[in-house]
C-alpha cells in the first residue's frame, strides 16, 4: 500500500471530462512532481484531490478512502494544499491568514508558527501586513504557511514558481526541499517548468490533456527523448 | 444644536444595530436578505407576547426574542437561501415575500392595531437641556455593546475568523478546513439573533405594528448600498451618516422627510457611485 494512491480517477467540468482514468501513486517522504503545460489538467488533478470537482474512481490516503468527503474533511484527514492562486484573504493580516488555517489543527498552533516562521522568517516581520498589499512570493508563502496551519502529511503545492521571478524560484524551491526534510512532509507539486521539478521532485509524472502519459525517476527520465521534446523544446 | 448631536448619537447607536445583522449577511453572500425586517417585526412581537402580555422579566423576553430570531434565521437558510444556490436575484425575490407572509402571520395572531411596548427602563434624564428617555439611552449603550462584542468575535475567534475568510474567498476557506454551509448557518442564526433584538429596541423606539419591517429594512439596504461593503466598523460609520442626515432633516426642515430622505440617498448613491463609498469585501 501506498501513502497516497489514485485509482482510475477521472474529473467532470459539467459533461467535459478533464481527467481520464489517473492511476498513480506518492510514497510517505518523497517530492513528487506532475508536469504537464497549460491546460493538462494539473490544478484540476489537485482540486480532485481536495474534492473541489466532481470525480469517479479513488483516492486513499494511507488506505482510507477520501472519495465522497467534503474539502474541509479531508484537509482534516491530513491534505495541505497551496493552490496557484493562493486564494488567500486579502483583507487580513499575515497572521490571521496563517490563523485561518489553524481552524481544524487548534492543538499544533504553536508549534506549526514556528516551523513557519523558521522557514519564512519574512512572515513573521511582516505578520501585521494585509496581504493584499504583498508581492507574488510573498503571497506564496503565505499560502504555503496557510497550509502547514492545516497540519497535513501530504502537501499539494500547485504551480509553486508560476510568475515568480528566478532567484524566488530558487527560494521556493530551497524551502519546500526544507519542509521535505525538516518536517519529513511528503509533497506533491505541479510544475511546467520541467527544470524546476527535476531538480525537487525524486520522481516526476507527465500529464497531457487530462492523461497520464510518462513517469518515472528523475534519473529514468532525464534523457528521454519526450520529455526533452515536449519540455525543453530541443 | 446639542439636541441635534444627542439625538443623532442615539439614532444611529440603533441604525447600526439593526443594519449589523443585514450586512453581516451580505459580506458572507453578497445577497441581500430582503426578510431581514421581519426578524426584527418576529423580535419585537416575541417581546411583546412573553414579557408584557405573559409577563416573563424583561431580560427573559428579550433572550427569547433572541432565539426565535436565530431559529427564523436558520429557517430561511435552509429551506429557501441553500436551495436556490446564490442566485442572488431569485433570493432577493423569495425574501422580500417571506416578509410580507410573516407579516400576514402577525396579523393573524395580534391583529392589525399597532400596540405600545412600555419602555424597557422608564423615565426622563435631561442632557444640557434635551430630554432623554432611559428607554432611548439603553438601546444605544445595548447597541454599542453589542456591535463590540460581536467586532470582537468576528476579530478574535477562530469562528469570526471563518466567516471573515467565508466573505473574502470560499475556496480559500474551504481548503483551510472550513465548512462554508456551517459558517453560512451560523451567520444565518447571528443574524436573526441582532434582527430580533434590534427589534425590540425599534419597537420600544417607535411602536409595535405589522408593517414595522419596511423602515428598518429601508435603513439596512441604505447602509450596505451607501458602504458598498459589509464590515461592522463600516456599518457604524455609514450608520451615523444616515442617522445624523434624518436627524438634521426632521428637525431643520419637516419630520415627515425622515425616511424619505434615507431612500432619495439609496438612489442618488446607486446612480452616482455604484460600488458605494467604501467598495472593500471585508467583515
Amino acid at each position: 500500500m501506498s501513502f497516497l494512491e489514485f485509482d482510475n480517477l477521472s474529473a467532470f467540468y459539467g459533461k467535459a471530462q478533464a481527467l481520464r482514468d489517473i492511476s498513480f501513486s506518492v510514497e510517505q517522504g518523497e517530492i513528487v512532481a506532475i508536469i504537464g503545460a497549460n491546460g493538462a489538467g494539473k490544478s484540476t488533478l489537485l482540486d480532485s484531490i481536495m474534492g473541489l470537482t466532481k470525480t469517479t474512481g479513488d483516492i486513499r490516503l494511507e488506505g482510507k478512502s477520501l472519495a465522497g468527503l467534503s474539502t474541509a474533511d479531508i484537509v482534516k484527514s491530513g491534505v495541505g494544499y497551496a493552490p496557484e492562486r493562493f486564494n488567500l484573504f486579502p483583507f487580513m493580516s499575515v497572521r490571521d491568514n496563517l490563523m485561518v488555517g489553524a481552524f481544524t489543527a487548534r492543538d499544533d498552533i504553536e508549534q506549526n508558527l514556528e516551523a513557519i516562521h523558521r522557514l519564512f522568517p519574512r512572515l513573521e516581520e511582516r505578520e501585521n501586513q494585509e496581504t493584499s498589499t504583498q508581492s507574488g512570493g510573498e503571497r506564496q508563502m503565505v499560502s504555503l504557511g496557510r497550509a502547514l496551519m492545516t497540519s497535513p502529511r501530504v502537501l499539494l503545492v500547485d504551480e509553486p514558481t508560476i510568475g515568480l521571478a528566478p532567484k524566488l524560484c530558487d527560494e521556493i524551491a530551497e524551502v519546500l526541499a526544507r519542509m521535505n526534510r525538516e518536517l519529513k512532509m511528503t509533497i506533491v507539486i505541479t510544475e511546467q517548468n520541467a527544470n524546476f521539478a527535476m531538480k525537487l521532485a525524486s520522481r516526476l509524472y507527465v500529464l497531457e490533456s487530462g492523461e497520464m502519459r510518462i513517469s518515472g525517476t528523475v534519473d529514468e527520465l532525464r534523457d528521454d527523448p519526450r520529455l526533452m521534446e515536449a519540455y525543453f523544446g530541443h | 444644536m446639542l439636541q441635534i448631536i444627542i439625538q443623532g448619537l442615539l439614532l444611529s447607536g440603533l441604525y447600526a444595530l439593526i443594519a449589523v445583522g443585514f450586512t453581516l449577511i451580505f459580506s458572507i453572500g453578497r445577497v441581500l436578505n430582503l426578510a431581514y425586517g421581519a426578524y426584527l417585526m418576529i423580535g419585537g412581537y416575541s417581546y411583546f407576547y412573553f414579557s408584557q402580555i405573559l409577563g416573563l422579566p424583561k431580560i427573559a423576553g428579550v433572550v427569547i426574542a433572541a432565539l426565535i430570531g436565530v431559529v427564523t434565521g436558520l429557517l430561511i437558510y435552509r429551506l429557501v437561501v441553500k436551495t436556490l444556490k446564490g442566485d442572488s436575484v431569485a433570493i432577493e425575490i423569495a425574501t422580500l415575500i417571506l416578509a410580507v407572509v410573516l407579516q400576514a402571520g402577525v396579523v393573524l395572531l395580534f391583529g392589525d392595531a399597532s400596540k405600545i411596548l412600555l419602555p424597557i427602563i422608564p423615565g426622563v434624564v435631561r442632557v444640557e437641556g434635551a430630554a432623554v428617555t432611559y428607554n432611548v439611552l439603553v438601546a444605544t449603550v445595548a447597541s454599542w455593546v453589542i456591535l463590540i462584542s460581536l467586532y470582537l468575535f468576528v476579530r478574535r475567534t477562530h469562528m469570526g475568523r471563518a466567516m471573515q475568510a467565508v466573505s473574502m474567498d470560499v475556496k480559500g476557506a474551504a481548503i483551510s478546513g472550513i465548512d462554508p454551509d456551517r459558517v453560512n448557518m451560523v451567520t444565518w442564526g447571528i443574524s436573526g439573533a441582532l434582527g430580533a433584538i434590534a427589534g425590540v429596541f425599534f419597537a420600544s423606539y417607535t411602536q409595535l405594528y405589522p408593517g414595522m419591517w419596511v423602515s428598518p429594512l429601508i435603513i439596512a439596504v441604505a447602509v450596505v448600498i451607501v458602504g458598498g461593503i459589509g464590515s461592522i466598523i463600516g456599518t457604524l460609520i455609514v450608520a451615523h451618516v444616515i442617522g445624523y442626515m434624518e436627524v438634521i432633516v426632521t428637525s431643520a426642515i419637516a419630520p415627515e422627510l425622515r425616511g424619505v430622505v434615507t431612500m432619495l440617498l439609496i438612489i442618488g448613491v446607486l446612480v452616482l457611485r455604484p460600488k458605494g463609498l467604501f467598495g472593500r469585501e471585508e467583515l
